[in-house]
């Protein structure tokens, strides 16, 4: 057992440390950092972590844990613990790649054939920004509900439905797609995992304007999408498993993307500013952050050595993503007590440009995406404590059934 | 940056695990707490057979020389068996900080407790408010040492103890004197030793204090900085209590698992309604920072590094988080929580116990926020 950073890993983090100083801006924890909102600010965002993806790439730091067949250098995860660690510290991002490097990529590479792992090389490059077309309006929770059709045609699949939450769509030009391909089979039974062209005729794309004045869902609609069927992902019929280690990984993602939007001393910065570091009770609170924040980092540590290895994250996934999720909302409850009456304030006409604000009304798409706080805690009994599953009604039927009692 | 145990610390972890499984079954706890004033010393003498009780004490004393961490892993051992042994105190309280500063006539008394002949204590805890940084008992200059006199309540295993190690501060001429740690014997004359209850049926006993003490018996000598000592003490005091309870609360929820997913109501195992298993997976989520928190800090202690945050944040939620813990499985046995014949009380009152034990959360807590948010200190680092 080790924590604290050896010679190895103080002489990577040196090293990371200097190359992020010749090349990015230290972030000031003063300065403001809404997350962008309107549609302009949003595709300068997404160009900003194109261009910082290829300095990246450049530099020899994209994807740090990635096997060198995939483009990546092979490294161990505690450097790219050490590089994210260090990396938060700049003013630069790669969100718009989360879904293409933190979910679409370690599933292609567990379940990819050759062809489909091309992708991996162009994700790190920064050409690739991928969707993940996963959730619809009546398959949330029960995502295996799911009724988007796929019917094979010749060498393509023909694709209708419609599809929602969809993250970053607008971006994209690739995503991930689940579609039922037997009606007839139990729900679990007859999904299929598919990649799909975002610029494919049928497809179009509606944002959502969500109560953080932010459109980062989108509806997409897929209206006769022709897929060749060499973009199945392993076995017609057998998706659902592979969606398996995709949502492993979402909830990795989630529960490790603290620091992105925020951090704690930030949050310390901003009591300061309202001279509110002097009652014990606020005091207190912001305790209560950093100790949350440390276990993050810490509980990081071992998810990552897990994907790193290949292996599904487990049941560590939704412990950091459920423990993520309520640190999250209770740093936007907190900050915007903090701010008092100035704390009703929005956008422009609040303090840092409102990003306490966005944090505060953020929560719910935290707490809701990638699987609610509920599934996560059914997926903590079922496989980290052993418990029996809940009793299912439509497990064992065929879909087509189940679909039409509830129609 | 690896949480993972080494194979050696597995070999300690797996020894502890085999001696407190085979000789702390829930029949023999129950007879040790009713009958034997909860101090079981046939499991002592496996412990100093297995050269457990010398695990991180120097191997020039006859000890294994390991360190923090490998003690943490046999604490969380006993915890998890609840078993009655004053590991804590004899180990943690009284051998470390012997080994650490203590003389060589000091050290001496080491030896007894690698055989398992000796049994140690330290008395931190003082009435009312809890800070164990300022003592109040006194310290007077005798021709040939020291006179002690005080009160120090709930002490823990004392009456079991050959030696006590108490905090006093050193009268002076003028204000506050320094502090120094005091080597007591408890059967001395001018010692009483009164054993109290507990409601988790541990040992406890206060300590009145009208003795004289030799020179001799001031920890590290006459001139060691005894305020350094015990700051010393209480970070491994507490990081030790962390490691307890991170046991007290792994059992507890395999056992609460176990137990909703056998019994029965309306026709189906109550883990699987969502109002259970939710409860049960809650206690999963405080659990695991639990360990990553202690670990984190006994490493960092071992390695000589800061540790101030890091103490204070594995305790906030060792306290915090255990006792949400304890009381979530609690609930979830239903009557049987309550039943006394039943084992899962016992891991409630442990965690209880553990929670409150120099300082409860609310007091970490408030140091923490000091340290890192208030404008005299400055910004978190």
């Amino acid at each position: 057992m080790d924590i604290g950073d050896s010679p190895d890993e103080a002489a990577f983090r040196l090293e990371a440390r200097t190359w992020l100083e010749q090349h990015a801006k230290r972030r000031d924890p003063s300065a403001r950092h809404r997350p962008a909102s309107t549609d302009a600010e949003q595709d300068a965002h997404a160009k900003a972590c194109q261009d910082w993806q290829r300095v990246l790439y450049a530099g020899g730091w994209a994807g740090l844990t990635w096997p060198k067949q995939f483009g990546g250098r092979g490294g161990k995860p505690w450097q790219a613990a050490i590089f994210a660690e260090e990396q938060s510290k700049f003013d630069v991002s790669t969100g718009v790649f989360s879904v293409a490097h933190g979910m679409v990529a370690p599933t292609l590479m567990m379940h990819g054939d050759d062809r489909q792992r091309g992708h991996l090389d162009a994700m790190l490059r920064g050409d690739e920004v991928w969707a993940q077309l996963f959730s619809e309006p009546e398959a949330g929770s029960d995502l295996a509900n799911l009724g988007t059709r796929a019917v094979l045609d010749g060498d393509q699949w023909v694709v209708n439905g419609q599809k929602v939450w969809t993250s970053g769509a607008q971006h994209s030009q690739y995503a991930i797609l689940l579609a039922r391909t037997d009606p007839d089979a139990p729900k679990h039974a007859g999904i299929t995992y598919f990649i799909v062209d975002m610029r494919s005729p049928g497809i179009e794309v509606r944002p959502l304007r969500q109560i953080t004045g932010v459109a980062h869902f989108n509806e997409v609609f897929l209206t006769d999408v022709r897929i060749p069927v060499e973009n199945v992902v392993g076995e017609v019929n057998a998706g659902w498993k592979i969606a398996h280690t995709t949502l492993s990984n979402e909830r990795a993602l989630i529960g490790g993307s603290g620091g992105n939007a925020f951090t704690v001393p930030e949050l310390i910065e901003m009591a300061r500013r309202y001279h509110r570091t002097d009652d014990p009770v606020v005091r207190q609170g912001l305790a209560q952050a950093h100790i949350r924040a440390e276990i993050l980092k810490y509980m990081g540590y071992g998810v990552r050595t897990s994907i790193s290895r290949g292996v599904m994250p487990g049941p560590g996934a939704s412990v950091m993503k459920l423990f993520f999720a309520r640190h999250w909302a209770a740093v936007g409850s907190l900050a915007v007590a903090i701010e008092g009456a100035a704390g009703m304030l929005w956008g422009d006409s609040a303090s840092d440009d409102g990003l306490w604000q966005q944090v505060f009304c953020q929560q719910y798409a935290i707490r809701i995406g990638g699987g609610t706080d509920e599934i996560q805690g059914n997926v903590i009994g079922e496989r980290a404590l052993g418990l029996p599953r809940e009793p299912s009604l439509d497990r064992d039927l065929p879909w087509r059934e189940t679909r039409g009692t509830k129609a | 940056m690896n949480f993972d145990l080494s194979d050696e610390q597995n070999v300690v972890k797996d020894l502890a695990q085999q001696i407190f499984e085979g000789h702390a079954p829930v029949e023999r706890v129950k007879d040790i707490e009713r009958n034997h004033g909860g101090f079981d010393e046939a499991l002592w003498r496996e412990l100093a057979k297995a050269n457990l009780l010398g695990l991180c004490l120097p191997e020039a004393l006859g000890g294994s020389g390991y360190g923090l961490v490998e003690l943490c892993l046999l604490l969380e051992q006993q915890g998890r068996r609840v078993a009655p042994v004053p590991l804590w105190a004899t180990v943690v309280l009284g051998a470390l900080p012997i080994a650490e500063f203590g003389t060589d006539e000091q050290r001496a008394l080491l030896e007894g407790v690698i055989s398992g002949d000796v049994r140690l204590t330290a008395a931190l805890s003082e009435t009312g408010a809890d800070e164990a940084l300022r003592p109040s008992v006194v310290a007077t200059r005798t021709a040939t040492g020291w006179h002690l006199h005080g009160f120090k309540p709930t002490v823990p295993a004392a009456q079991f103890a050959q030696r006590v190690l108490v905090p006093a501060r050193q009268e002076a001429s003028a204000g506050d004197g320094p502090i120094g740690i005091f080597l007591v014997d408890p059967t001395a004359a001018g010692v009483t030793v009164e054993p109290v209850s507990a409601t988790s049926n541990q040992p406890f006993a206060h300590l009145t204090l009208d003795v004289d003490v030799a020179a001799g018996d001031r920890l590290g000598g006459a001139d060691a900085d005894g305020e350094a000592q015990l700051r010393w003490l209480l970070e491994r005091a507490l990081v030790g209590l962390c490691a307890l309870q991170l046991g007290v609360c792994t059992a507890a929820i395999e056992q609460t698992a176990a137990y909703t997913s056998t019994r029965t109501q309306f026709g189906k195992p109550l883990s699987t309604f969502q109002g259970v298993a939710h409860q049960a997976a809650d206690a999963f989520i405080l659990t695991e920072p639990m360990r990553v928190t202690m670990l984190q800090a006994a490493w960092r202690l071992m390695h000589g590094l800061s540790s101030r945050q890091e103490v204070l944040i594995a305790k906030y939620w060792a306290s915090e988080g255990g006792q949400k813990v304890v009381h979530l499985c609690q609930h979830l046995h239903g009557g049987m929580g309550s039943d006394i014949d039943y084992p899962i009380h016992r891991y409630f009152l442990w965690g209880v116990q553990n929670e409150t034990t120099l300082g409860a959360g609310s007091v970490q807590l408030a140091r923490l926020g000091t340290l890192i948010a208030s404008d005299a200190v400055g910004a978190a680092s």
